[in-house]
């Protein structure tokens, strides 16, 4: 066999003759072949070199036979080759090589010009995409509603405990510090005026209508979104989906409808809860801060609130579960063949439903503000 | 060295005594094997026999149990990354290109971090390996997402050779593939072992890849290997290595086998 399995650490190549015969000893693979080419051109020229004795190569590779190769085009002569060297040399030498092509490169304003172009129209096909799938899920939820046994009570009831039990934990500690954090800032900022007192309606009202619901929304847009589009992702890459509907089963009602009714049902449960950890939040912070006791703080609320901004928080509450899951499927189900997809997806589901519910709550402040609520 | 000339006898890659247990459950019981120099070996097996976990004990992807795997006298675990890249090669079953890069940069990759080859003589090698591979130098602008089952193996195959690896192991290399796109692939294990000198180490279930290309063959049966050349594995008795050699799917591998050496 042309090469030893005991390799030396470094191979070494050798170059020795005079005038124009040379003789190679050594090893001509891969890691020698810069050395092997810089001498053996350099003989080339000073000796015009036509014979090269190739008897005490211990070892050859194909790069090295294809610098032989090309080296006997230019009219050099190997005498004392080796039975596998032979081999090798005529099997790479009768190998047609054309260069790699090279893709054209696109210049610079053109390149800007298409990915313009490229993202306008994902962003339109997105949009028409977002508002079908829309339909297509309020269509098959009505379905649903209207015959309450193609409901999969099982299935909702697993993503009701998923999405909203499992969560509780961590919205109550974002809902207690993200009123610290209002509180805080409330303090500081009214204080100049004599003002902090309001701190309390500043926190009550801020974490009902707004930020009880939005930081709710946010969470599970990362939390359950996610994991929606994971989930469902990983079932379209494995082909399950089109077996659900081969076998006559349709992933609409099977798979979506359960997990938007699911985020229907928790989100506002949620935001009920959020909403009360954030005023527990606002008592810690007026006991510190304002020597408010906490008796004094409910008495406070119950002056600062009214029904109406309880009412307010909740009512988005549902509308953004709904966008969030429908977001969330929509995604998964968008899932191409390649593993990679799946991150690509989650990672658009999450900004995208996190985009929409901010987008939609600024909606909705101005429409409430018009209403007088 | 294909079946028909004789390979050297000395082993480049030995296992010694492998065992593999997953929790309860043994695969492998001491299991010995000997890669000759040059040779084609072909490991088979049922469906969960461990023919996987063997190839990737062999490769140091896996550590085994217990027991040694030694490459040129070397034990695995003791030969350092730049070395072990260009002793030894793996094809992978779906071929694990890096989608992100092209065929040819997927074949320039261990060009460029094992050697210092500027980049022109790296794109000639990697022309030299994609022809070696069976495919045109065009498919090197490709990108995986982009090829067909065979290319794909191709181009993995490519990548395999870039160092121009002492033992090739292939794992399932004619799996998914239509009978002569499958064809074409032996074809070309055997034309590399031929030309290259390259050992090669081959776990398949492919009748005919392990009837026409393979020079010995490996059976793992209930823990244990039995190894051989096929002639003498023919004669087996031992009855699952029977059914698989004599059932009705090997009645027609052994007609390919007839035509490839008539052709000879």
């Amino acid at each position: 066999m042309p090469r030893t399995a005991s390799a030396p650490a470094a191979p070494t190549i050798a170059i020795s003759g005079e005038g124009d015969r040379l003789t190679l000893e050594g090893v001509l693979d891969i890691h020698t072949l810069q050395e092997a080419q810089k001498v053996l051109k350099q003989a080339l020229k000073e000796h015009r070199t036509r014979s090269v004795n190739l008897g005490k190569l211990s070892d050859l590779d194909t790069p090295g036979a294809l610098f032989l190769c090309g080296l006997r085009d230019k009219g050099v002569e190997f005498t004392g080759v080796r039975a596998a060297h032979q081999t090798l040399l005529e099997f790479v030498c009768g190998l047609e090589l054309k260069p790699l092509r090279k893709p054209k490169p696109v210049p610079r304003w053109r390149q800007l010009v298409i990915h313009l172009g490229k993202g306008a129209d994902a962003a339109w096909h997105d949009t028409v995409d977002v508002i079908t799938f829309i339909g297509r899920a309020a269509s098959a939820l009505s379905l649903g509603l209207r015959h309450p046994r193609s409901l999969r009570l099982p299935s909702i009831s697993r993503h009701i405990g998923e999405t909203g039990i499992n969560a509780l934990p961590i919205i109550g500690l974002m809902a207690v510090m993200i009123s610290i954090v209002i509180g805080y800032q409330g303090v500081a900022q009214l204080r100049p005026y004599g003002g902090e007192d309001f701190t309390i309606n500043l926190v009550a009202v801020s974490m009902l209508r707004e930020m009880g619901v939005l930081i709710t929304a946010i969470m599970i847009a990362g939390r359950s979104g996610s994991a929606f589009t994971a989930e469902i992702g990983a079932m379209k890459a494995r082909d399950e989906i089109d077996a659900l509907n081969v076998m006559g089963m349709d992933p609409m009602e099977l798979l979506v409808v359960p997990r938007v009714i699911g985020l229907i049902v928790t989100l506002p449960l949620l935001t009920f809860f959020s909403d009360v950890m954030g005023l527990l939040g606002g008592a810690l912070i007026s006991e510190a801060l304002l020597d408010v006791s906490p008796l004094q703080y409910v008495e406070r609320v119950r002056q600062a609130v009214s029904g109406s901004d309880l009412f307010v928080g909740l009512f988005k509450a549902p509308i953004f579960g709904f966008l969030i899951a429908v977001i969330g499927c929509m995604h998964g189900l968008r899932v191409g063949g390649s593993a990679d997809s799946v991150g690509r997806e989650t990672t658009r589901a999450v900004v995208k439903a996190i985009f929409v519910v901010i987008i939609l709550d600024a909606l909705f402040s101005i429409f409430f503000e018009k209403l007088g609520l | 060295m294909s079946a028909k000339t004789q390979p050297d006898p000395k082993p480049i890659l030995s296992a010694r005594d492998i065992v593999n247990r997953f929790g309860k459950q043994e695969v492998h019981d001491k299991i010995s094997l000997d890669v000759l120099r040059g040779e084609v070996l072909g490991i088979a097996g049922g469906s969960g026999s461990g023919k996987s976990v063997l190839l990737r004990t062999l490769t140091g992807l896996h550590r085994p149990t217990s027991g040694r795997v030694l490459v040129g006298g070397k034990p695995i675990d003791t030969i350092g990354p730049s070395e072990k890249a260009s002793l030894m090669g793996l094809l992978f079953q779906q071929g694990a290109l890096f989608s992100s890069l092209s065929v040819a940069q997927n074949v320039m990759l261990p060009m460029r971090e094992h050697t210092d080859l500027p980049p022109e003589e790296q794109e000639r090698l990697a022309a030299l390996k994609l022809e070696l591979a069976g495919l045109s130098a065009d498919t090197g602008v490709k990108f995986p997402a982009q090829l067909s089952g065979g290319m794909v193996k191709r181009a993995a195959l490519a990548r395999a050779l870039a160092l121009d690896p002492r033992i090739l192991f292939l794992d399932e290399p004619t799996s998914d593939l239509d009978p002569l796109t499958a064809g074409g692939i032996d074809a070309l294990i055997a034309q590399l072992n031929r030309s290259l000198g390259i050992t090669v180490v081959i776990v398949t279930h492919d009748l005919t890849t392990l009837f026409t290309v393979c020079s010995r063959l490996a059976v793992l049966v209930d823990k244990k290997i039995t190894v051989g050349t096929l002639d003498k594995l023919m004669r087996s008795d031992q009855p699952w290595i029977h059914e698989f050699l004599h059932g009705p799917r090997a009645q027609g591998a052994q007609t390919a086998r007839k035509h490839s050496h008539g052709n000879g």
